[in-house]
């Protein structure tokens, strides 16, 4: 326990301007996206009347897509450890590559549940307001986030780990970034082959008053977006995502020079 | 133990440091100094051999040795944005026999603040500081890397001093990597010689030092001169200075000319040229 307290403080300590520059961007999107009710001009629904989806929807996903992404990200601290010559230190130290590995995925997870329960206050803001529950939406746009975010930083991570020093970091971190835009590129092929719905008739139903997508339509965009069995399927990736996470750091860690 | 890079071998290098000693690893730069603390400390693989530390496998028993063991390298791996006291934090929960009073008592010792950010430290004051983390846990091996290069001579002065204090209760030893040989000739018992990736000599080091001798006599000599008596000769305006690996015997066979003293850096500036066997 006292091993992971000092790998976690190391950890935070060096990554701690970083987090608390991301947590300033996040609050205030947060705020931003509060204003519709401080101002007044968001307020629950009269009775018989459905709750303002469209804008739960863009103010709640708007905020957990941030908040997802902001949590998922790569920390930075893998090119900090090459670049001062921690990573070599780290050899000779009695710390194992898997308990430096778990150090990592602890950081993550931590940051994660961090900037999911902001997100969750923030949804329950809109919630109590709206008379409409946005859990279900809010936590699945946050993990999905999460997961895109996590899925680059694992390819991102993986090809970072074969830089030793300052200046192979420089060629890696450029592979790295084109790695990271092929993982982009290939999700988005198979995305987009893909619906969301997986209803073939939602693009042919005519939407009104030029509207890009009809209220049917998004209705279900909504149902399923927030539904059990998309949390289910986005869980799943994550938890699939961070053994990835965990497997590739530990690699890294391993992983002796040439 | 063999280690192959393109260009580059260290060629089955074997050596002991025993208990309670200070080992003066000596080499030219580019020698294998390096690569062979890097391979015994497992940053890098090695293709063939053994190497053992603390009678343990550095492999199979990698996480036991590391807690016995310290290690400075010539450059503090440090974040600059920590301090002393982030540094105690790190390493108390990674050494189970890190001391916090030790580790204070050296900070104090070479006067390093305790809050100010490691990216403000002199070159000396990190270099004090990596040694102050490595005395802190007890480590029974402490593994130097050219850890004196590049410091003031007052600095290194007052580290050697600190290594010969740490030695004094008999159950720890040093392993010194320096091409800067009179740190080595003050504090080392023992001394081993690479270039090339070849261990040429490994001994202790007053051993050495007085086997070893320059004999001074004119060119014409030379030839007269036993060639396995010679590890090279060094020709100047005046004559050749023959360095011998057997100075009494060449005291005996060479009666009428001058064996001088080697010191460690001429037999190192000898044992590299052996190979041109004159030069100058």
């Amino acid at each position: 326990m006292k091993l992971y307290t000092s790998l976690i403080y190391r950890e935070l300590k060096l990554t701690r301007k970083r987090f608390l520059l991301m947590l300033i961007l996040f609050l205030l999107l947060a705020a931003l996206m509060l204003t519709p009710i401080m101002l007044g001009g968001f307020s629950a629904p009269a009775e018989g009347e459905d709750a303002p989806v469209e804008m739960i929807l863009l103010f709640v996903g708007t905020v957990a897509l941030t908040g997802g992404f902001l949590a998922g990200t790569n920390n930075g601290l893998q090119k900090a450890d090459i670049s001062t010559g921690w990573k070599r230190y780290s050899f000779v130290l009695p710390t194992t590559a898997k308990q430096q590995a778990l150090s990592d995925l602890l950081v993550k997870l931590m940051l994660i549940l961090l900037f999911g329960l902001l997100s969750t206050a923030f949804a329950m803001i809109y919630s109590v307001t709206a008379n409409y529950n946005a859990f279900g939406l809010m936590l699945n746009i946050y993990l999905g986030a999460v997961c895109a975010v996590m899925l680059i930083d694992v390819a991102y991570s993986y090809i970072i780990m074969f830089a030793k020093t300052k200046k192979d970091l420089g060629i890696l971190g450029v592979v790295a970034f084109l790695g990271a835009g092929l993982i982009i590129k290939i999700v988005d092929l198979f995305s987009s082959g893909t619906n969301l719905l997986n209803d073939n008739n939602l693009a042919e139903q005519p939407a009104e008053g030029g509207a890009l997508i009809s209220d049917a339509a998004f209705n279900r965009f909504v149902t399923a977006l927030s539904s059990g069995k998309t949390t289910l399927c986005i869980v799943i990736a994550f938890a699939v995502l961070c053994a990835l996470f965990f497997l590739v750091m530990w690699r890294s860690h391993e992983r002796r020079e040439p | 133990m063999t280690k192959r890079y393109d260009g580059f071998t260290l060629d089955s290098i074997s050596f002991d440091v025993p208990k309670g000693c200070i080992m003066g690893f000596i080499g030219q730069n580019g020698a294998g100094k390096t690569t062979t603390i890097r391979s015994l400390l497992h940053i890098t693989d090695i293709d063939s051999g053994e190497i053992r530390l603390l009678g343990l496998d550095h492999i199979k028993d990698e996480t036991a040795i590391k807690k016995r063991i310290a290690v400075v390298f010539d450059e503090l791996p440090f974040h600059d944005v920590f301090n002393a006291k982030d540094m105690a934090r790190i390493f108390e929960g990674m050494y189970p026999e890190w001391d916090n009073t030790v580790y204070q008592q050296y900070l104090e010792r070479f006067q390093l603040p305790k809050k100010k950010k490691i990216g403000q430290f002199s070159k000396g004051m990190k270099m004090k500081l990596q040694i102050a983390c490595a005395l802190s846990h007890n480590a029974e091996l402490l593994v130097m890397d050219e850890a004196t290069t590049g410091l003031d001579p007052v600095v290194r002065d007052e580290i050697l001093h600190i290594f010969m204090e740490y030695l004094q209760n008999g159950e720890r030893s040093i392993l010194m990597s320096s091409h800067i040989t009179s740190d080595l000739e003050k504090i080392a018992d023992m001394v081993t010689f690479i270039d090339k990736g070849k261990i040429l000599l490994t001994g202790y080091k007053d051993e050495i030092i007085e086997s070893h001798g320059i004999l001074k006599c004119d060119k014409e000599r030379i030839a007269e001169i036993d060639a396995e008596d010679i590890v090279s000769i060094r020709l100047n305006n005046f004559g050749a200075e023959v360095m011998v690996q057997d100075r009494e015997n060449a005291s005996y066979k060479y009666r009428d000319c001058v064996i001088d003293p080697a010191s460690l850096d001429d037999i190192m500036l000898y044992y590299v040229h052996r190979d041109v066997k004159e030069w100058s």
